[in-house]
């Protein structure tokens, strides 16, 4: 649920498809956020607004487009044994009539779209469990890496608290939102074991 | 990755230093920047103003990585949220008081070491 709390991560972990976002509003368990983005595999940048909130243990979100779309996502997450989870989506897209002709194109293409987001973001959350594991606190880091000490005998990082909405310190929540700060990188990627 | 080599030991400022083996010269010429994990260690390694240099690539924001894109400017940009570090020194240019850790290294035989402890 960190991920989908974590708007800020729209321009960074997503830097290929998002260019701005801002979160006009939130509490702890919705959010109201402005994004832009370029349209999956085609040359253009829309921006949209999303509302997203918890019902139980199900994530439901809805995003409208500048150009007609919404979306609309539930994820249902369910902790299940050994440090495990099981988060399930349905995403469903609501269009125009005009864009019934479309539909067999637009199904790819979001489908694309869906398994390009999910696939930059299963490294950031599993990396995100391993620094938890080794003791990891948010604006602080590993304390005994830090402090260029040994791994204490008796680590314990406790129990994943999760307590939205996101700490940030970006200007994400403020009326000029952030912007991603390039298109283009030279990526060495990701060499967590 | 190159085979494994053994730890070096030396005395140094009174301690027992232990070095382990990280990469060899080679792989690092490949990029200029690589980054491995030794233990609980995730170690950002790169060449910069001529000088081989060692940071933590554990974001101290959410613990993001840190090498992920390739420094550009004597900058290191975090992939996930944009937090930005001197590729000098490791100082935090996003937020002052939070730099990533730097790790002493030895280069023996073309084989970079560091000291996880130093």
């Amino acid at each position: 649920m960190w991920n989908y709390y974590d708007h800020e991560h729209l321009v960074g972990t997503h830097f290929k498809l998002y260019n701005r976002a801002r979160v006009l509003a939130e509490r702890d368990n919705w959010s109201l956020v402005l994004r832009s983005k370029r349209m999956p595999f085609l040359p253009f940048y829309t921006s949209g607004i999303g509302f997203q909130y918890m019902d139980g243990n199900t994530m439901k979100s809805f995003h409208k487009d500048s150009i007609g779309f919404m979306l609309e996502m539930e994820a249902l997450f369910k902790d299940l044994p050994n440090d495990r989870c099981s988060v399930t989506v349905t995403y469903r897209i609501n269009t125009h009539p005009f864009f019934k002709l479309f539909e067999p194109l637009f199904k790819r293409l979001f489908k694309r779209w869906f398994w390009a987001t999910w696939e930059e973001d299963a490294p950031m959350r599993l990396r995100r469990w391993k620094v938890h594991q080794l003791g990891f606190k948010d604006f602080s880091g590993v304390d005994y890496i830090n402090r260029k000490l040994p791994r204490p005998e008796n680590l314990d990082p406790g129990k994943y608290l999760f307590n939205p909405p996101v700490r940030s310190s970006s200007p994400i929540k403020t009326v000029d939102g952030i912007e991603r700060p390039f298109d283009h990188s030279t990526e060495l990627g990701y060499t967590d074991r | 990755m190159a085979a494994e080599s053994q730890p070096i030991t030396v005395m140094e400022q009174g301690r027992e230093a232990t070095y382990r083996f990280l990469a060899t010269l080679a792989e690092l010429k490949k990029s200029g920047q690589l980054t491995r994990w030794i233990d609980d260690h995730d170690i950002l390694l790169y060449e910069f103003e001529g000088q081989i240099k060692a940071l933590s690539n554990i974001c101290r924001h959410f613990g993001g990585p840190v090498g992920y894109h390739k420094h550009k400017d004597g900058v290191f940009t975090c992939l996930w949220h944009n937090w930005r570090f001197s590729c000098k020194d490791g100082s935090c240019l996003s937020h002052t008081g939070l730099p990533l850790r730097q790790y002493t290294l030895k280069v023996v035989d073309d084989k970079i070491y560091v000291d996880l402890l130093g």
